[in-house]
């Protein structure tokens, strides 16, 4: 609860520095107030973990929680990394403190997603995190495709909430309850449950964006600012597939051979229709959007490995996941930032001018692909490891298609960077501090997650 | 008493307000006129059409309005326990109104409050 606690102080502290502070420039005082609530938040909630319920079991907490939690966290933190060049521009100057208040408020609604111990407080954290995700997509509110991307948001969400409540109102009916242990407890697979189960599925598909729920997704990863974007395929998508996986294995647990099925067939769908999109994606941030559609049906692949395999893996991959694509959405800010340009074609001649963003780039990309020294190898090798322990050779091989025909978009960029000749290349630019700071942290976490085996053992002995 | 009750008072709550309903059909005096089919609007008189452009500060005193509404909402049970349970109770409501009071300083600092 005191992680909880300590980024609802953060909302108030930031709330109080807002109406008080008479600064000029704001992003210098708000932006390193950020980082330092929120590093404060990661220290204070992440330091000891404890389980034990609250409220009558609706709040739970424990070291699997905690880590899941704390890997959200540094998602934000390193989106607040990459925000300066942004968000201190003249157009957001009245709207600076907000955008860290809206991720901060968002960030406890997944808190309390994570920590839930009864769908309707898995609801309405849900809730509470995809309200101000809508204001933040909307976040450039004077460009059309800003608040297209808003107006998308709030409807898809909208229709993914329906589909969920839809589903919990059948459990509701056949089980007489909510909670999480009561319901395990008194489990019957019968019809009503399995739809329940089935639409309580699609809605969350929906947050993950999976085939065949995905449409949203490019647009609004078009539209919305590059930080925001960031934040969405990231944070907003781990938290709903943490909650997915739990109460898949432990409400849900008698009924594996019904949602095997679905996830087996959800897997296939994603990866190949997000492999086969993101191929003809000019936009970088489109691009990301179908990748991160594809990396999503890897993770299904881990879910399908039961038990503590299966939640480790899964959550491992989050956090490899996390370094790895904020560190490709950095970039594609910096280089956005600087120039506004955000097409492949643009990146044409890039490593001649800005080697080292190049360098930083070529990794993350590498680890999208699951190339071996870094660290998205190991999350995809666990992910088929918890696969095949159920023994699922042939959606391997799937996968492992899949994965190949990743490697040709991959690649794509970085030839583009480092081969493709260009006339006129963008020209050298220096990012800023906190920026070159954030994409630093990155790749020591792409690395740091590769090499150390620390990180999955702690993950499996806690799941 | 169980769903008995509940029967009875939605029979008794169908008669009543049905009754009122049948009563006023048949015996209120009647006038036709043209202001009669017009949208009310608080009493001012309708002026255009519904698609028109109108300030939206109209939906900023909306969410004022609608946060301190609701508040009230939560301190109803609050004066109910209050007697029970002292004074965490008591200082649980500071909290929440210190936080309330935060977010009108809030919107009187972006000049929500200032019709524009």
């Amino acid at each position: 609860m005191r992680h909880e606690l300590m980024l609802a102080v953060s909302v108030v502290v930031l709330l109080v520095v807002e109406i008080f502070s008479s600064a000029k420039h704001k992003t210098n005082v708000v932006l390193p107030l950020s980082i330092a609530l929120m590093g404060l938040s990661m220290l204070v909630g992440g330091m000891y973990p404890e389980a034990g319920t609250l409220f009558g079991g609706i709040y739970r907490t424990d070291a699997l929680r905690t880590a899941v939690k704390l890997v959200l966290d540094a998602g934000a933190l390193l989106v607040f990394f990459q925000v300066y060049g942004w968000i201190r521009r003249p157009e957001n100057s009245d709207k600076v403190s907000e955008f860290f208040i809206l991720v901060f408020s968002t960030l406890i609604g997944m808190h309390y997603m994570v920590s839930a111990g009864d769908f309707m407080m898995m609801y309405l954290g849900l809730e509470l995190a995809s309200i101000p995700l809508s204001a933040l997509a909307a976040f450039d509110r004077y460009k059309r495709v800003s608040a297209e991307a808003g107006i998308k948001y709030i409807l898809s969400s909208a229709m993914s909430t329906a589909f969920l409540l839809f589903g919990l109102s059948f459990i509701y009916i056949t089980a007489g309850t909510l909670h999480f242990d009561a319901l395990q407890a008194a489990f019957r697979p019968d019809v009503l449950t399995i739809l329940g189960l089935v639409f309580f599925m699609a809605g969350m598909a929906f947050k993950i964006s999976l085939v065949p729920f995905h449409l949203w997704t490019a647009d609004v990863y078009e539209g919305a600012p590059v930080a925001v974007t960031a934040y969405f395929s990231v944070v907003s998508k781990g938290a709903a597939v943490f909650v997915l996986t739990w109460v898949l294995y432990h409400v849900f647990g008698a009924a594996v051979e019904q949602w095997r099925i679905i996830l087996v067939t959800l897997a296939v769908m994603t990866m190949t229709v997000g492999n086969l999109f993101a191929l003809r994606q000019q936009n970088m941030k489109r691009f990301l959007a179908f990748s991160s559609i594809a990396q999503a049906g890897f993770i299904l692949l881990g879910m399908l490995g039961q038990g503590a395999l299966g939640m480790a893996s899964v959550v491992f991959y989050l956090l490899v996941y996390v370094f790895t694509n904020i560190a490709a959405f950095s970039v594609v800010a910096a280089i956005s930032n600087a120039t506004g340009k955000e097409n492949i074609d643009d990146y044409r001649g890039l490593y001649a001018t800005n080697p080292r963003l190049t360098l930083v780039l070529m990794v993350a990309l590498f680890s999208l692909a699951g190339i071996p020294p870094v660290a998205g190898f190991f999350g995809k090798l666990f992910l088929f490891n918890a696969a095949a322990s159920q023994g699922y050779y042939w959606l391997i091989f799937v996968a492992v298609v899949n994965a190949t025909i990743s490697l040709y978009y991959y690649l794509r960029p970085v030839r583009a960077m480092f081969i493709d000749k260009n006339e006129h290349p963008i020209a050298f630019f220096k990012s800023d501090a906190y920026m070159r700071m954030g994409l630093l942290l990155c790749m020591a976490g792409i690395f740091a997650t590769g090499f150390i085996s620390w990180f999955f053992e702690y993950l499996f002995a806690v799941s | 008493m169980g769903i008995e009750a509940v029967v009875l008072l939605f029979v008794v709550g169908l008669f009543l307000v049905g009754s009122a309903v049948i009563f006023a059909h048949f015996f209120a005096p009647k006038s036709e006129n043209h202001s009669k089919f017009e949208a009310y609007e608080c009493g001012i008189p309708v002026r255009d059409g519904a698609w028109m452009q109108f300030n939206v500060g109209y939906y900023m005193y909306a969410l004022i309005y609608l946060v301190f509404d609701v508040e009230i909402v939560f301190l109803f049970p609050w004066a109910e326990v209050m007697h029970d349970m002292g004074t965490s109770a008591f200082v649980e409501v500071v909290i929440f109104f210190a936080v309330l009071g935060l977010g009108l300083a809030y919107a009187w600092k972006k000049n929500a409050l200032k019709w524009q």
